[in-house]
């Protein structure tokens, strides 16, 4: 087991097997390339991504068919490479990959990421934040609560 | 302002965008920029910009109103933390 001392989990442990690997980094954190993924009941289904190079540095992501079960993903040549998919044409999200979105929780709003999911090879554990192509999803999606989404 | 496949577009004297290919749904352009003057996609500055201010978010001790408002998880796996044994073994610091 590894350990690392994290702002807001405090001391992790976990196996190096098992952390998650961006070889370009994310937009923005270029330089974080491995996470782990922290999953605490209370908050489940999401999923934490706490890197590991930066101990403040902590992605709250939730699985992207958690806010849209019919979530199409479209991955770029490039974009399959770097998550060593070059080989799989049509990544099957649960199969082939885990496809996070990254939430932001703003005083205004909480929205989610739904234009560049976090994709992540089951196997490998490699993974790229991907912009999808052709899409017309949102960058900012708005999380309606539940009430709000009946009288639309 | 219209190109064929092939042809040019310069901007002042340091920038220059070649039409490369026009396909179907997507045209290949190619760019020549000073160094200084990073060319990316916008969504790409979108996605950098929403990742700033996703990091800035702290985990919270409620989630109810979060979770509230995502569908029940589908039944597939989401990803690796049931695998990962990630305890807390310190108290969380300031």
């Amino acid at each position: 087991m590894e350990t690392f001392d994290t702002k807001h989990f405090g001391r992790i442990a976990f196996e190096p097997a098992d952390s998650i690997e961006f070889p370009r980094g994310l937009p923005g954190f270029e330089d974080r390339r491995r996470f782990v993924a922290i999953r605490q009941e209370p908050a489940a289904p999401l999923v934490f991504l706490q890197s590991l190079e930066d101990p403040g540095l902590c992605f709250i992501t939730t699985p992207v068919l958690t806010v849209d079960p019919r979530y199409k993903l479209k991955l770029s040549e490039e974009d399959r490479e770097a998550a060593d998919l070059a080989s799989v044409r049509r990544p099957r999200i649960g199969k082939d990959v885990w496809v996070l979105a990254v939430v932001t929780v703003r005083e205004t709003g909480t929205t989610v990421n739904l234009l560049a999911p976090l994709v992540i090879n089951v196997r490998s554990l490699r993974a790229v934040q991907a912009v999808m192509r052709d899409s017309a999803y949102s960058h900012q999606h708005v999380l309606r609560a539940p009430a709000e989404a009946l009288c639309s | 302002m219209s190109r064929r496949a092939g042809e040019t577009i310069l901007i002042g004297d340091g920038i220059e965008i070649v039409i490369a290919h026009i396909g179907r749904s997507r045209v290949r352009v190619g760019i020549r920029a000073p160094r200084d003057m990073p060319v990316i996609a916008r969504e790409l500055k979108l996605v950098r910009e929403e990742n700033h201010a996703a990091a800035g978010a702290r985990p919270v001790a409620d989630w109810g109103g979060l979770v509230a408002r995502l569908e029940a998880a589908p039944q597939v796996s989401a990803c690796p933390t049931d695998k990962v044994i990630v305890r807390q073994e310190a108290a969380p610091k300031n």
